[in-house]
Parts: C-alpha cells; sequence; structure tokens
C-alpha cells in the first residue's frame, strides 16, 4: 500500500519539495526495530491514540463547555449546568463526555504500564537516560492537565480537590502564599480559578504534543529497548517498523478499544473511580465532603503526601517522590537492564509494582490509623527501592546475559 | 581584518547586548505572572456584617467572608470549661507562632486561650491550616457521640475529615495533626452589642 503511493508521480512531487520518502524510509519502512519486542511494547502507541482521544473530545467538548461559577436561577452554578446539558440536551454529548472522562483514565492506565515496562526491563538506562526523563516531563504534564480537567464540572470533589491541592504550595517557605494566590486568583477557589485551570487545561495538551514529539523524536535517536535488554547490532535481529509493528500496534489499538468502549458505554464512572459520586453534586464553599480523595491516578502520591504529620515534610516527600524519577537512570548502576538477567532487581521492581497499587489503595480509602501505618510502610519502601539502586550491583550476582536474538 | 578587531571589546559588546536582552525578556513575565495574581475587585477589602445574636447557644454558623468560610460558634459555658486543661497537649496554646492566628486584643492570658473578644463568640477562618479543608465539628467531649473518629481523651473542638487534624474549641491545633497552625483569627470589632463587622 505504501510503496504503491510512494511510486505515484504525485508523491515524487511531494518528495521534491519536502523530502517526505527519506523521512518516510527512516522512520518507517526502514526503521530498525528488534524482533522480539513483546505486548508490553504496545503501549506507547495507546498512549499517543489516547492522547489524539482527549484531544480530539475536548475540542469538541469546549464547543458547550462554559467555565463560569456564577450562579444561576436553578440554583447551580453555570459551570456544572453546562456540563449536566451536555449529558443531557446536546446531541451526543453524553459519549463525547464519556469519551472524554473514561479517556483521562485510560491515559493513565496505558501510561502505568508504559513506564512500568521501562522500568521492568531497563529501557531508562544508557543510552536512553534522556528518553526516559522527557517521558517523567510528559508524565508530571499529564497529571496537571488532569488535574485542572477535573475542576471544571465544579462539583464538590472539583472543589475540594482543588482546594486541597493549591493550599499544598502555602507550605512552601516564603514564596507559597504567593503561588497559591497565582494559582487561584484570590484567597480561596472561586470563580477566577474556574476560568484560568480552564486556560491552562486547554494548554497543557498542546504541550504535550509537543513534548510527545521530542519522545518519539529521541527515540528514534537511541532505538527501542527489548525485553532482554541488549544492544542489538545485527541486522537479522531487527525487523523494519513498517509493516511489522505498525500492525502489530494496529491489533493492540483493537484490543485496547474493546476496553475502552465497553467502559464507555456500559460503564463510565467505573463505580466511582472513573467519576467520582461527590463530583455529581455542585461545588459548596461552606461543607467539605465526608471522605476527599483525588481520582484514583493521583492516589498513589496523595498517600505519600498524607504519611507525614508535618506539612511541609508531606509535600517535599510527594514532590520528591516524583522528582526522583528523574534521576532513575543514573541511581540505578548494573550494567544489565533488563530485570530478566536481574533476580534481585526483578524481585524489587515487582514489589514496586504493588507498593504504588497499595498506596493508591490508601489514598482512595478514609483514613484509618491502621491504613495510615500501611501507607507510611509504602511510602517508605517506594523510597527505599530508589535508594537501594546504586549498591544494588554491589551484591546482585547478575545471570548471563544472552549475546543476541 | 580578524587581526584588527579588539576581541575583547566585542565579547564585551555580545554579552551585553545579550545580557540586556535576557533581562528585557525576563521583564516582560512581570505583567503575565502580575495578571494572576488577585484582581483589584477581589482585594477591594470586603466586609460581612452579621448579628451573632441568631447562634443558639451552642450552635455553629458557617458564614462567607471574602469568600472563604468563617465559622462563628456560640460558646455555653460548658463548652468554655472543655477548653481549659489541656494545654500541654496543643502545638500552640498561647496563638504566638505566626501573625495570622493572633489579633491586638489577645493580650491577657484569657483571650489568648479564648481566642475571641467576647469568649461565648468564637469567630474564626473555618478553613483547616494544612490544606484548606473545613473541619467538622464535634463539640461534645468523649468519643460517645463521635465514635473512634477522635482520640479517646477528646475534649471537644473540631475535627478535620481530609487529613484528620484535630482543633480544640478554641481552634486551637491538637499534637499529632498534619495542620501546622490554629484556625487564623481574622480581625472583626463588635459595632454593637451582638453585631459584628468581620474584615
Amino acid at each position: 500500500m505504501l510503496d504503491k503511493i510512494m511510486k505515484t508521480q504525485l508523491f515524487a512531487w511531494i518528495d521534491k519539495r519536502t523530502g517526505a520518502e527519506a523521512i518516510i524510509k527512516s522512520q518507517l519502512t526502514e526503521y530498525p526495530a528488534p524482533k522480539n519486542l513483546n505486548y508490553m511494547w504496545n503501549f506507547g502507541s495507546l498512549a499517543l491514540l489516547v492522547l489524539v482521544l482527549q484531544i480530539l473530545t475536548g475540542i469538541f467538548l469546549v464547543m458547550y463547555y462554559k467555565p463560569s461559577a456564577e450562579a444561576t436561577f436553578g440554583g447551580f452554578t453555570v459551570a456544572f449546568d453546562s456540563v449536566e446539558r451536555i449529558m443531557r440536551d446536546v446531541n451526543f454529548g453524553w459519549l463525547i463526555r464519556y469519551m472524554h472522562a473514561v479517556g483521562a483514565s485510560m491515559f493513565f492506565v496505558v501510561v502505568y504500564m508504559h513506564i512500568g515496562r521501562g522500568m521492568y526491563y531497563g529501557s531508562f538506562k544508557a543510552p536512553r537516560e534522556l528518553l526516559w526523563i522527557i517521558g517523567v516531563v510528559i508524565l508530571l504534564i499529564m497529571q496537571g492537565a488532569a488535574f485542572f480537567g477535573y475542576l471544571l464540572p465544579w462539583g464538590q470533589m472539583s472543589f475540594w480537590g482543588a482546594t486541597v491541592i493549591t493550599n499544598l504550595f502555602g507550605a512552601i517557605p516564603v514564596l507559597g502564599e504567593y503561588i497559591g494566590q497565582v494559582l487561584v486568583g484570590g484567597f480561596a477557589v472561586g470563580d477566577p480559578t474556574l476560568n484560568r485551570f480552564f486556560s491552562l487545561h486547554y494548554l497543557f495538551p498542546l504541550l504535550l504534543a509537543a513534548i510527545v514529539g521530542g519522545h518519539v523524536h529521541a527515540l528514534h535517536v537511541v532505538h527501542s529497548n527489548n525485553p532482554d535488554g541488549i544492544d542489538l547490532h545485527k541486522p537479522e535481529e531487527m525487523i523494519p517498523f513498517h509493516p511489522y509493528y505498525t500492525i502489530k500496534d494496529a491489533f493492540g489499538v483493537a484490543f485496547f478499544l474493546l476496553f475502552y468502549c465497553y467502559i464507555v458505554f456500559f460503564n463510565p464512572q467505573m463505580g466511582g473511580y472513573f467519576i467520582e459520586v461527590d463530583n455529581y453534586v455542585p461545588a459548596n464553599n461552606l461543607q467539605t465532603p465526608a471522605h476527599i480523595a483525588p481520582v484514583w491516578y493521583l492516589t498513589p502520591w496523595y498517600t505519600i503526601l498524607r504519611s507525614f504529620e508535618s506539612k511541609l515534610l508531606g509535600v517535599a516527600a510527594m514532590g520528591a517522590s516524583l522528582g526522583i524519577l528523574f534521576v532513575l537512570p543514573f541511581l540505578c548502576r548494573s550494567a544489565v537492564r533488563s530485570a530478566r538477567f536481574r533476580p534481585v532487581y526483578q524481585i524489587m521492581v515487582i514489589m514496586f509494582f504493588i507498593d504504588v497499587i497499595v498506596l493508591g489503595y490508601c489514598g482512595h480509602s478514609a483514613p484509618t490509623a491502621t491504613l495510615k501505618v500501611v501507607g507510611q510502610i509504602a511510602t517508605a519502601y517506594y523510597f527505599l527501592f530508589f535508594l537501594a539502586l546504586p549498591i544494588l550491583p554491589k551484591f546482585e550476582k547478575t545471570k548471563p546475559v544472552p549475546e543476541g536474538i | 581584518m580578524t587581526d584588527q578587531a579588539d576581541q575583547s571589546r566585542r565579547n564585551f559588546l555580545y554579552v551585553a547586548a545579550g545580557g540586556l536582552g535576557a533581562v528585557a525578556a525576563g521583564a516582560t513575565i512581570v505583567p503575565f505572572i502580575g495578571s494572576m495574581l488577585p484582581a483589584a475587585d477581589t482585594l477591594a477589602a470586603s466586609k460581612t456584617e452579621f448579628d451573632v445574636s441568631t447562634v443558639e447557644a451552642g450552635q455553629l454558623v458557617t458564614i462567607q467572608w471574602q469568600g472563604k468560610p468563617v465559622f462563628v460558634v456560640h460558646r455555653t459555658p460548658e463548652l468554655l470549661k472543655q477548653v481549659d486543661g489541656h494545654d500541654d497537649k496543643l502545638k500552640d496554646a498561647n496563638s504566638e507562632a505566626i501573625a495570622e492566628v493572633q489579633q491586638a486584643w489577645m493580650d491577657t492570658p484569657e483571650t489568648r486561650k479564648y481566642r475571641a473578644i467576647k469568649p461565648e463568640y468564637l469567630i474564626v477562618v473555618a478553613s483547616c491550616t494544612h490544606l484548606g479543608c473545613i473541619p467538622l465539628f464535634k463539640p461534645s467531649a468523649g468519643r460517645k457521640d463521635w465514635g473512634d473518629s477522635v482520640p479517646e481523651d477528646w475534649a471537644g473542638g473540631w475535627h478535620c475529615p481530609c487529613h484528620g487534624s484535630y482543633y480544640d474549641l478554641s481552634a486551637r491545633v491538637i499534637n499529632g495533626s498534619p495542620a501546622p497552625h490554629n484556625l487564623h483569627v481574622m480581625p472583626y470589632e463588635y459595632k454593637t452589642d451582638t453585631q459584628v463587622v468581620i474584615g
């Protein structure tokens, strides 16, 4: 198909003016990819798909959404009512909004799998450090975009979630109060906050799109890692990205869409995990809901925040838990990449994945004495995992690494 | 040609021009960040008037001031007694840690303990000093009404549902809470015997 198009006169005309043929060859049809990539390597392309879906559905939602906290005759607010109007009166509005809300959660599902893949197979190690660091930037911007977006329906969870998170910045010495005011645009979350969060919620995905471009570019310079985590040199170990991995990615997309559409059509709120029940109560600045929890994808970091009695320490630990991801490539000193040949690291990294799920569970539940201790232990392991990496090669006996694949 | 040029002069000009450009570019940030600070109408000193006699004995009313929630509590003599006897469990019994938790009229041990111009009417900003949630009012002592959501030696006060901070009935933060400070006391004065002007 592609080779036929590339032989047409029209393509030749375009190629002469853009160099399209060289780009397609170097990036697709002659771009070498390891032949042994498993299905864990599908999540990168899935993340790109979800990003496109989010931008697309978002553009259509904005045609009806109104970012205003002004009260309406119904006793609610303009923003809350406009979301309900999208749900009830706008043609296919329910579908587009559920695609967007479910898409936000699925974005994190896919990206967390992608990050887990990178950690398990050592994809962050040299020469892919910068590729990993760009990825961490993408994660932070995603979390920011999700946080800004969650305020827009102007429900109780929107309001109080934003109150809690913007108050975090108050813990920063000296500048904290001003940073809080710059974020909120007043002395408490209100109409100015809603307007600026809407603006930033539109800005961040555009930033994402640009930085994802940088991520893919960096990947195409250093090339994909592989499940064995070894450097590949021989041509017979490689296959061209197109058509082999484009078709495999397409298969992954079909499989993903099966799940995505099931959730969108049959279970869009996912039992309060994807859209929290309290968010169907209009924002009330005089009453805090009995139990505040962020959406599931932010709960691990919320637990880390809660595990400290001092506000400043909690905020610092939460920042450090994300910041430490930036230096992961430099903390890990082992010469072997893949956990397949690192028995101790393999156990540690699987425990780390379980640990993050435990952190997430603790953050989603109401605080009790037991869960607090569980959360503190999980927080300790989260940091211990990273801090043990530099000394791990001293006593870890790695298995022999294969010569090739 | 290059031999005749004074390289050090040239370098100076490069650095000076580049530096000035960087300063100018940096200065353009000022209006943009400035625009994100609270606007003039938001800042305009808004005052709230409230008649405390409308609050029944033992009752708590939440009112709004500058978009922030404010507690007005009518403390009965019994509730006032519950403020005594646990100073050792407080982070800041005398409200001295930061400016926001005190006012000029807090000049006696009594006013520092009750944190109110008239002890029976406590008026404080209702935002938990941890992360801004509104604490729940749990005035009676002990666990009888509140179960294990409060400690065993509960003297009555507030419990924040978000991260479990505790305050006593003078809104002073109890040790072990994540909140760093007592609930803030905003400026207010009595215009008449019962009419309060907040702000």
